[in-house]
Formats: structure tokens, sequence, C-alpha cells
């Protein structure tokens, strides 16, 4: 059997039309089938997934697949971290163009040498290894590195110094109101494979419908910049501190339910925050009140390091993050009790047990020696592997479309669910709930404010209390 | 159940492996301590950018640490275990001792860098770093502190000298910048042919003399004065770096120290200033430091001269004979297991113990060894040559056990 690991999101249309092209039809892919699994034409012996991009590249490392299709710098954020993964990069697909750059606010720097000797520059990227590498290359004194799941462009100036983002070229990234100061890639999705994969399985049923006719495609690399000169040791930067108070809003799915919370509340931004519109940074509806929009999953950490003074998100992103930094000063000050769903631990439905003692024995009957727990939430997944006695355990952090995971690439899912409908459909079935989720507004722990900043917190705590308890 | 293995690239210490590390760190306290030097330890954990700044590890080395988020590393500010110990040292320096004239220092501690396959990610080190103004006495002074050491171990020691400022004076002589620097240097190491004919290409006015150089050993002060007729001319930089090895290779060779001279030894040199050395062991690099005046500035912000060595305390460990434990062990023996029998065998052994045996408590005691047993109001001591023996005190017990070297 062959597997294919193919790229959801934004490539699925193009990748799906290259796919087409070569004779190769991956039923309902194009048309954004949430079956995960899915049957590539009359090809028996091969089987394709979809994925988001960013899994891809550590999927075929692990060997789960053997070729997949993603994005350049997916491939080179793996590597840069791991530089001896076994991931074979076969042919430029010639769809998916685009840069990865580092770019500054545009009231910051504005060429790359000027970095040189700064200490203390904060760093936003959904490229944290990349962010890293070039930091490294430059020799940065007392870097931060900010991981992000995305929105990293919204970051400079408040929030972070520069953002390495993806973006088709420079213009597209002043679109974003950011200085490009150094290009780190050029990319494009590429076929890839598993190198033991390569060695040892036929692959040509499909290699020879890939891999084969047009041109290779010019191996791109990485651009490290040169050491950076440290000129005068410049002094830390100070991190943009406004006289207003600092919201986070999210994007992605939570927005309808955050627009309706904060109508009811009174709070819903004048322009650039609804239904149809998503603006990084909206119209506030009260002076003194700074509004920006951020991916959920962010938000506890810009609340902890201080950079935000409230954030909306879900209880599951502040739950990951306090499994990662249990003395982390967040804390939950209002249930908003929207979009609410269980976390679960989530298991095929051919495991014949009802809860997790029973289905550590299936596993253990069937010779598994490791038990691979696959999640979006990693550091839940982690502690919940460590406080249930898992035993031997690899936690597979994964970036969504969790649902097919189990049973070939993973024993055991910690997922949300909603209805339990999607569980259903991909044949599983939870064992065990490990807390509700819900959204809710986050706040520093302890942190006072003072005079307006006051004024405005305490007016929006009150506003999303009193609706949250009239609905 | 899977058999429990050990992590890649860590190993275990065995007791006999255990006797000879002490054998060396006993050996190079002892000489530390001679020498006036004072004992100290820094943290596992140190933060990630002690290490990043120009100037203090490579980027090859940067390449190969265990850096992470701690718990409470929200904020994203990394933490490394420890991969080098002199920079965590100018780091305690700077934090706790700096005001003093001289700091005299030494260490005995692991570091972690991630290398290929088994190849070892743990290494211990024994150190020393001598910070303040101390020069150029200094680095006659480590070198031969280091050499005391293996000396003591019974080692063959062959010293090596060399120093940063030769490579990098013909490197910038190229017009290469530092990080280009760094990947040629290091192609030379490896013995990359091609590296020394593209620098031979960028130095026409050196030419083949560059291999005299960089591929080259010599012995002491004779070698260096060839160096300075054959380079002072077209690389007049290279003078003073050739001045300062010269006062210490001349100070060594007067108290019998040879030394062989060899420009491009140092390896992920980055924060090395001056002089550096290497000590050798049957074709074996056991050790080396050098001198590191610009680090402390970096790290503390204000300029110290401060030079250093680590011994590998593994490597050289190994390079020791092995050597069974004379230490035997008297084994009192418990014939009942009700708690008064327990009790009585405890008792005595840890009277047998404050008498300055070593002394354990058990059924038997292994392959026939001593073993003591309370019997009435006396004692029986048995596996100790012939019959066993009754005796009337502990003390008798003692002196009996003494005699057979369970002391």
């Amino acid at each position: 059997m062959i597997k294919l690991a193919l790229p959801a999101g934004d490539l699925r249309t193009p990748v799906s039309n290259v796919l087409e092209s070569a004779g190769l039809r991956v039923e309902g892919y194009g048309e954004g089938s949430r079956t995960y699994i899915l049957r590539v034409g009359r090809h028996e012996g091969v089987i394709a997934r979809v994925f988001r991009e960013k899994d891809i590249p550590i999927q075929i490392a692990l060997g789960n697949y053997d070729l997949g299709v993603c994005g350049l710098a997916w491939i080179e954020e793996l590597r840069a971290r791991f530089p001896q993964h076994p991931v074979v990069l076969l042919r430029d697909m010639g769809v998916g163009r685009s840069g990865l750059y580092v770019a500054s606010a545009a009231d910051g720097e504005r060429d790359v040498s000027s970095l040189g000797g700064r200490r203390g520059l904060r760093i936003a990227s959904e490229y944290p290894n990349l962010a890293e590498a070039f930091a490294l290359a430059a020799r940065l004194p007392a870097y931060r590195v900010q991981a992000v799941w995305g929105a990293a462009e919204a970051y400079p100036p408040e929030d972070a110094d520069l953002a390495v983002i993806t973006a088709a070229d420079e213009a597209a990234v002043s679109t974003h109101g950011l200085i490009p100061l150094h290009r780190l890639l050029d990319g494009s999705a590429w076929l890839i494979a598993n190198a033991g994969s390569l060695a040892r399985k036929d692959l040509s049923p499909l290699l020879d419908l890939l891999a084969r006719g047009t041109s290779r495609g010019d191996m791109p690399h990485l651009r490290l910049p040169p050491p950076l000169p440290m000129g005068a040791q410049k002094q830390p930067v100070a991190p943009l501190r406004a006289e207003t108070l600092r919201m986070a809003l999210p994007d992605g799915h939570q927005q309808r339910h955050v627009v309706a919370a904060l109508r009811d509340a009174g709070l819903l931004p004048r322009r650039g925050y609804d239904e149809s519109q998503c603006l990084r940074r909206p119209e506030s509806p009260i002076e003194g009140l700074e509004i920006k929009v951020i991916r959920p999953h962010d938000m506890p950490q810009l609340v902890a390091t201080g950079e935000m003074d409230l954030a909306v998100t879900g209880r599951d992103c502040v739950n990951e993050h306090l499994s990662r930094f249990p003395s982390s000063p967040i804390e939950e000050v209002v249930d908003l009790q929207r979009a609410q769903f269980n976390l679960a631990a989530v298991v095929s439905e051919e495991v014949a047990a009802s809860d997790l003692s029973g289905a550590l024995a299936h596993w253990r009957a069937q010779g598994r020696q490791v038990i691979r727990v696959a999640s979006e939430f990693p550091g839940i997944a982690d502690a919940y592997a460590r406080s249930r006695h898992l035993g031997r355990y690899q936690v597979i952090p994964i970036a969504g479309a969790s649902e097919g995971f189990v049973p070939e690439d993973a024993e055991l899912l910690i997922e949300g669910t909603e209805t339990g409908k999607t569980l259903v459909e991909n044949r599983l079935k939870p064992i065990e709930l490990l807390f509700r989720s819900t959204t809710c507004l986050v706040a520093g722990k302890g942190r006072e404010f003072k005079g307006r900043r006051r004024e405005v917190f305490d007016h929006v705590l009150s506003a999303l209390r009193s609706s949250t308890k009239a609905a | 159940m899977d058999k429990p293995t050990r992590c890649r690239g860590m190993r275990d210490m065995l007791p006999d492996e255990m006797r000879r590390f002490r054998r060396v760190e006993e050996a190079f306290r002892v000489a530390c301590l001679g020498w006036g030097y004072e004992e100290i330890r820094t943290p596992v954990l140190e933060y990630l950018h002690l290490f990043t700044t120009a100037g203090t590890l490579s980027p090859q080395m940067l390449g190969r640490v265990y850096s992470f988020l701690d718990w409470d590393g929200w904020s994203g500010e990394r933490v490394v275990l420890r991969p080098d110990s002199t920079i965590p040292t100018t780091r305690l320096y700077a934090d706790s001792l700096d005001g003093g004239d001289v700091a005299k220092m030494f260490y005995v501690q692991n570091v972690f860098r991630f290398a290929e396959g088994d190849e070892s990610r743990e290494d211990w080190q024994c150190g020393v770093e001598l910070i303040g103004d101390s020069q150029p006495q200094g680095d006659i002074e480590l070198v031969l502190l280091g050499r005391e050491v293996l000396t003591h171990l019974g080692l063959q020691v062959e010293v090596r000298l060399s120093h940063t400022g030769l490579v990098r004076a013909v490197l910038a002589r190229a017009g290469l910048d530092a990080s280009e620097q760094l990947a040629l240097y290091d192609r030379i190491l490896d013995g990359d042919d091609l590296a020394l004919r593209e620098l031979q290409e960028r130095l026409p006015e050196v030419g083949g003399s560059l291999e005299m150089l960089l591929s080259m050993e010599g012995e002491g002060v004779a070698y260096l004065g060839n160096l300075r007729s054959s380079f002072g001319g077209s690389i007049p930089e290279l003078e003073r770096s050739l001045d300062e090895l010269a006062a210490v290779a001349s100070a060594l060779e007067a108290l019998g120290c040879r030394c062989l001279i060899s420009a491009a030894m140092v390896r992920n040199f980055e924060y090395y200033t001056g002089p550096a050395f290497q000590f050798e062991v049957a074709g074996r690099r056991v050790g080396g430091g050098g001198r590191y005046d610009a680090l402390l500035s970096l790290v503390a912000g204000r300029q110290v001269p401060a030079s250093g060595f680590a011994l590998e305390a593994g490597a050289l460990a190994g390079l020791l004979s092995v050597e069974a434990s004379e230490r035997r062990i008297a084994t009192v023996a418990v014939k009942a297991a009700d708690g008064e029998a327990l009790a009585l065998a405890f008792r005595l052994a840890s009277t047998l113990r404050a008498e300055g045996l070593t002394v354990q408590v058990a059924g038997t005691a292994p392959d026939g060894g001593p073993s003591v047993e309370v019997a009435g109001e006396g004692f029986v001591l048995s596996g100790v040559g012939g019959k066993a023996r009754r005796l009337a005190s502990v003390e008798a017990v003692a002196e009996a056990l003494r005699e057979i070297g369970c002391d």
C-alpha cells in the first residue's frame, strides 16, 4: 500500500489540479471533502489522506506516509530543527509559490544589518525553527522567538519586533504594514518522499505520474544572513506599552461566537470584526480599549507576558498553555459559555474497550510497545499521558484534521468533540472526558491597572459578565 | 515489556569505570588545589542567550545544543543544557566574583552536545579558568598544571601550542567575513585540499608557504622563527601572535616542556583570542584550552583577560589501567529474620563501621567472604582462611577484619 499525504487549506485546489493533469484523480480532494482518507482513482494500492500542511513533512519523516505534497517552508522548518530528517525533495510542483521573509514594523528597522547587537528582539513566527536559525546565524544577542499558530504579521510593533512570514513578494509583505528586511527562502509546493520508502518500497505507480516529465526544478535553499556586526552594544528594546487597555479577539471558527457575545455586551468593534469581516486591528467601540485579532492559541502567552491585558480565547487554549507552563500568570475571569465542546480521549471504534485501562490492555495484547497520542494540544496530551501512566508513549503534535489519524497513525487522539457526529463518521469513539471547553475571557493574574485602563478593564468585565448572566 | 534502554549518546558508568574516573578527578583536584585554584560548580541549565552572542559559541556548536522552553518559559526565553563550561564560568564570575584581582577556579562537570549516532552526547570536563590580570604567565601556568595532572596519572603527554590570531590574520587577509572564515577553517581542519587551494588563490603574495602554516607542525621556538621569516613580510598582522606564542613556548621549553607548534589546531575557536594549547596522549586529544580575553566583555560588559583549559575526564579514565577494587566487604550474617536478630546484626555492623571497617548486613557473605555472626556472648568469624574463629569482643572482630583488608 502506498500512502500519500495531501495538503488541506490554500494548496488544496492547485495541488488537486496538478494531480488531475498528471492523470491522478483523488476522489473528493479538490471538493474539500471532510472524509480524510480518500481513494486514489483506479489505483487499488494507494490511499491518500488530507493533512494540515505543516503536519505533512512530520508524517513523511516519521515514515507514516511514503509521499506527500507541501510547501517548502514547512520542510525547511523541520530540517532547521532536525537536519538529519529522512525527507527527500523530489519535484517542484510549480504551485503555491511564495517567499519567507523576515520583516519589521513600518516604523522599525529598515535593513537587516541594523539588527546587529540589538538585545532582546522578539521574533514572532509560525516557523519558530527558521526564526531561530535566522537569529542564530545573525548572532542576535538575547532574542526571543514567539512560536505562533498564525497571524504573525499582526504582531509588530506592539507584540514583537520582527515577524518571519510567508508572502508572495515584498509588496505583499508591505500590505501588512511591514518592511521586508531579509528573504529567507523562495518556496513552492514540493513532492517529497520518505527516504526509507524510496529505498525499499515500489512507489513507481505514483512516481511515474508525479515525478516524471517536467523539470525537477532548482533546489532552493535557505538564505541565512552572515553574523551581523555588533556595532555599539544596544540596550534592550523596551516593548511598546500603550496607554490603552489591550484586548485580543480570536479569528477562525470562534469568531462568530465571540461576535455574538460582544454584541450582547455592547462591546462589538465599530468596524472590522463581525460575521463577514476580520481585520487584524478592528475599530474599538470604547475609547481607551485597543483591539487586535490573532489566533486564539497564541493569546495565553501574550497575556502572560503582559503584551495583552485581556484576551477572548478558548478554555482549551488556556489549558494547553497551563499544561506547558503551570505557573504562568494568567486566569480565566469570565466564562462566556459560547462555542462549548468536550475535549476527550478518543480511540478507534475497533478498540474493544470503554475506558482507558481497557484500551491500554487492548493495545498491549496487540503487541504495541509505544502508544502514539496525536493532538492539536500536545501539552494537554502529554499531561494526560503522564497522569494516566501510559508507559512508553509518543505525543504527535498536529495542526488539525486529526480524525483520520486513528488507527493507522495513532492509537489515541486528544480531540475536541461538539456533537460526536464527526467522530462517528470517522469510526471513532470517546473513552474519557478531559474537560468541557468554552469561550472565555482571560487576564493576567494579579495584574493591577490604574486610571482609564482600570475603568476600561472594569467596564469590559462587567459588560461581559452581565450579558452572559442574562443569556 | 521492552527492556529499558539508555538514551542514544548517553552512557552508564560501571563501578570499574567510576574508580578510574575518580582517580582522574582526584589527581586533577589535588593539582588544582596545589596551584591555588578553588572548586566551583555551575548549574546544568543556563539561558540560551548566554551562548548565542557573537564571539561566544560558534554556529557549528550552537547547532548541537539541547535547548528548550522551561516550565515557566512562556515568554519564549529558551534554556539550554550546559554545552560548555567556560562561558557559564565567566557568567558566574560576572554574577558573583567580579571585582577581585584574579579568580582561579576549577570544576568537574558535564557538558551536553548533540553527536551523530552512538557518539557520546555527554562529556565530563575537568576544567580550570584563570580570570584576571595574569597574562602571559597564566598561559604558562595552565599548560604546566594540565601537564602535571596527566603526568601524575602516569600518562605520556604531548603539548601542542597554537594561536588563534595566526589563522584569523590569514583568513582576514584573504578578505573573508566571519562566517566564511569559520567555514573555510573547518574545511582546512577536515583535510579538504581544495580549501587550502582556494585560500592560496586569494593570497597569491603568500602562495605555497600557506601549507606550511596551516598543515604543518614544528618544534617550539625554532619553528616559530621560521614562520616569522616566511610570513612576516607578507602578513605583518601575524607578528603580534607570533610574539605572544614565542613568550609562552620559550618559557615552557626552558622548564623542560617540549611543545609542538600547530597553527591550525583549535576547532570552534570563536571565543579564543590568544595562545591556545592542546594535550595529547598516545595520539589522542585529551584536553585543551587557551586565552579568551574578549569573552568577559561580552558576558559582563567589562574587558578582563582570561584563559582556561579542560581535560576530558571520560577519555582520560579510559586510558587508565583497570584496577580491581582492593576493598573487602565484611558481612554480618543474619540467621533469623525476626526484629531482635536483625537489630543485633545492624547494631554490630554499625559498631564495626565506626571502627573504620566496610561492613554490610546479609544472610550470607558473597562467595565465602568474611562473615561475622553473633553467637551467644561472643562472635564467630568465618571465611577468613581455615576454620571459623570464635572471638570474645567487637574489638577483636574489628582487629581480625582489619588484618584482611576490610578497612
